[in-house]
């Protein structure tokens, strides 16, 4: 597939009442990115996810995999997959009857695969969805989502509600076992730190709009972290450092485009983990914005 | 396709197979227990306007039936038939509205709409596998309590009228047909389609309102009474209280009926020339376009 442009967005816009939840979101996505959606509440992420499922209308243009969602939506539903943040399967099915039904309406299904992947589960097939435990239900939906040879993942806090065993377990079986490096993987989440080993690329968003948008080797190249030894602390604030905070009493300090060999000299320095990287790029735009 | 929209059948059978298998299938063992305990002479039910008791069956009566022609006799028969087979029907009638006013309301309210949605299944097709459900699925599934309704009873009667000495075992047999079963099938078929403006109005209340209920009835009530006011007319409550009944009962079908008289197969096709059933028709067609636009814009999840 290689380098197939899933998503292209050019200021799409979705307004609710007097509210911009998207404020012309323009958008690359190329085939085998695992992006994550980084942002606070009401930042878009979902909106836009939606946006990209069909299951909105917005105004600009919006194409994946080569279509309009909104028009083409089942067409699209073919060769995408998603799971959102509640447990939506529906709950007076069995799993097998769950089962027999994606089987019957999916023509990219395997009902197969799906079986060995659940065997490896304790969730039994004559079980109401209804008395599965939550990490249950999600680890239900993954195994379907899994066994659908589709081209494009979205995640909308898939794992909201589990518990840290079952968070790990989900993107530890996602990575080994679904992703091939050609399928794309969309994944919003508030536990950043959880994701921040699987992804390739981030976006961050605020108010509807993308305010970073790269990948994570890049990212790692571009910012770096900086906790400076106590008597280089004012020669490291001089080179200026666009985000400082303190942490357990220590300066730490974040620099965009600055050489790590200006730095090392002067403690410690590291990539900036994705969260603070986010916090320090949030806090940056509200400064700008009062100034 | 095929394969999708028996798949999505299939789905709707699972999900309310109490209302359109069970309740009917216990309805109709309970009028069996009922037609059995009466031609034992166990019990009797006499009321006002009801009365079926082996009492029915006097000299008069016998008379009567020894004298019969082959059509009157069916016709009773038929007639009898109908009228016990009535509980069955309400039964499912209840269930129907009941049906096709949650349908679209429940997925909404615990958000299985957006696992459905999630799939590659167009609003269309859902609504039409919905429709198929309501207007061909469901009679079949209410045929086979009345067959066995009707067989029970038949048996019971026959088995009376030998034990007692009134006609031969075979009377009430040579006056009753298997493709009776038609009939009845394409009668259910016709009445679906006859009410289907209603069920399809209580669906676009379940995509679309927060309170579906309130939402189904408050829009309806305010129609006639502004009728009532502005054009001194009552077409809409006629048009709401024609549906809810028996097609063949309606003000709109040109046949009066006599009270022994059951649809005939020919009634059927009267009715397909009727400007009402057309006019119901062309009603339900824009009712689903309504649903399907709703359903595939309405992002509010919040039921109550």
């Amino acid at each position: 597939m290689g380098n197939e442009i899933v998503i292209k967005a050019n200021g799409v816009k979705k307004k609710y009442d007097d509210s911009l939840a998207l404020d012309g979101i323009d958008l690359e996505v190329i085939s085998g990115q695992i992006l994550g959606f980084i942002g606070p509440n009401g930042a878009g992420k979902s909106t836009f996810l939606q946006s990209v499922l069909g299951l909105i209308n917005t105004e600009g243009n919006l194409e994946v995999l080569g279509l309009d969602p909104r028009k083409d939506r089942h067409k699209l539903l073919k060769e995408v997959c998603y799971i959102t943040d509640v447990a939506v399967l529906p709950k007076w099915m069995t799993v097998n009857q769950v089962l027999q039904y994606v089987n019957g309406v999916h023509p990219s299904f395997n009902l197969e695969k799906c079986l060995t992947i659940l065997s490896r589960t304790n969730i039994k097939r004559s079980s109401k969805v209804r008395v599965l435990s939550r990490g249950m239900m999600v680890q239900l939906h993954l195994s379907i989502v899994m066994a659908i040879d589709a081209k494009l993942l979205v995640l909308d806090e898939p794992t909201l509600g589990l518990d840290l065993v079952y968070r790990k377990e989900f993107y530890s079986q996602l990575i080994e076992d679904y992703y091939d490096g050609d399928k794309t993987i969309l994944i919003s989440t508030h536990q950043v730190e959880e994701i921040e080993g699987v992804l390739s690329d981030a976006v961050f968003m605020n108010q509807g709009r993308v305010v970073l948008h790269d990948s994570i080797e890049s990212i790692n190249k571009k910012f770096l972290e900086l906790r400076p030894n106590q008597d280089f602390i004012e020669k490291a604030k001089s080179l200026r450092p666009i985000h400082q905070r303190l942490e357990l009493g220590r300066e730490v300090l974040l620099f965009e485009d600055t050489e790590m060999d200006k730095l090392s000299n002067l403690g410690e320095v590291r990539p900036p983990f994705i969260a603070d990287l986010f916090m320090a790029i949030m806090d940056k735009t509200k400064k700008e914005i009062e100034a | 396709m095929i394969t999708t929209l028996f798949t999505m059948i299939r789905r709707e059978i699972q999900e309310h197979k109490l209302a359109f298998i069970y309740a009917p299938f216990i309805v109709a063992l309970v009028l069996c227990l009922v037609i059995i305990s009466v031609y034992l002479g166990l019990t009797d039910i006499q009321t006002t306007t009801f009365n079926f008791s082996t009492e029915l069956y006097d000299e008069e009566f016998q008379e009567d039936m020894l004298q019969a022609t082959p059509e009157s006799k069916t016709a009773v028969i038929r007639s009898g038939l109908t009228v016990l087979g009535l509980p069955i029907l309400l039964t499912v009638g209840f269930g129907l509205l009941a049906y096709s006013l949650s349908t679209f309301a429940d997925e909404r309210k615990d958000r299985s709409l957006i696992f459905w949605r999630s799939l590659p299944v167009s609003d269309l097709t859902t609504v039409m596998s919905k429709l198929i459900f309501v207007v061909i699925v469901i009679p079949l599934l209410v045929v086979p309590n009345l067959f066995l309704l009707q067989l029970i009873s038949l048996l019971s009667v026959s088995f009376y009228f030998v034990s007692n000495d009134i006609v031969p075992f075979g009377y009430v047999w040579t006056s009753y047909f298997i493709s009776d079963w038609f009939r009845i099938i394409f009668s259910l078929w016709a009445q679906a389609l006859w009410s289907l403006p209603i069920l399809l109005w209580l669906m676009l209340a379940g995509t679309y309102f927060k309170k579906p209920v309130i939402g189904a009835i408050v829009p309806l009530v305010a129609l006639v009474v502004l009728e009532g006011i502005i054009f001194k007319a009552n077409n809409i409550q006629e048009f709401i209280e024609n549906r809810l009944g028996f097609w063949s009962r309606s003000d709109s079908f040109p046949i009066e009926y006599a009270e022994a008289r059951v649809v005939d197969i020919s009634d059927i096709y009267l009715l397909l020339t009727t400007q009402a059933f057309w006019i119901g028709i062309l009603a339900s067609v824009v009712l689903i376009a309504g649903i399907v636009y709703t359903r595939s814009t309405n992002n509010d999840y919040t039921v109550e």
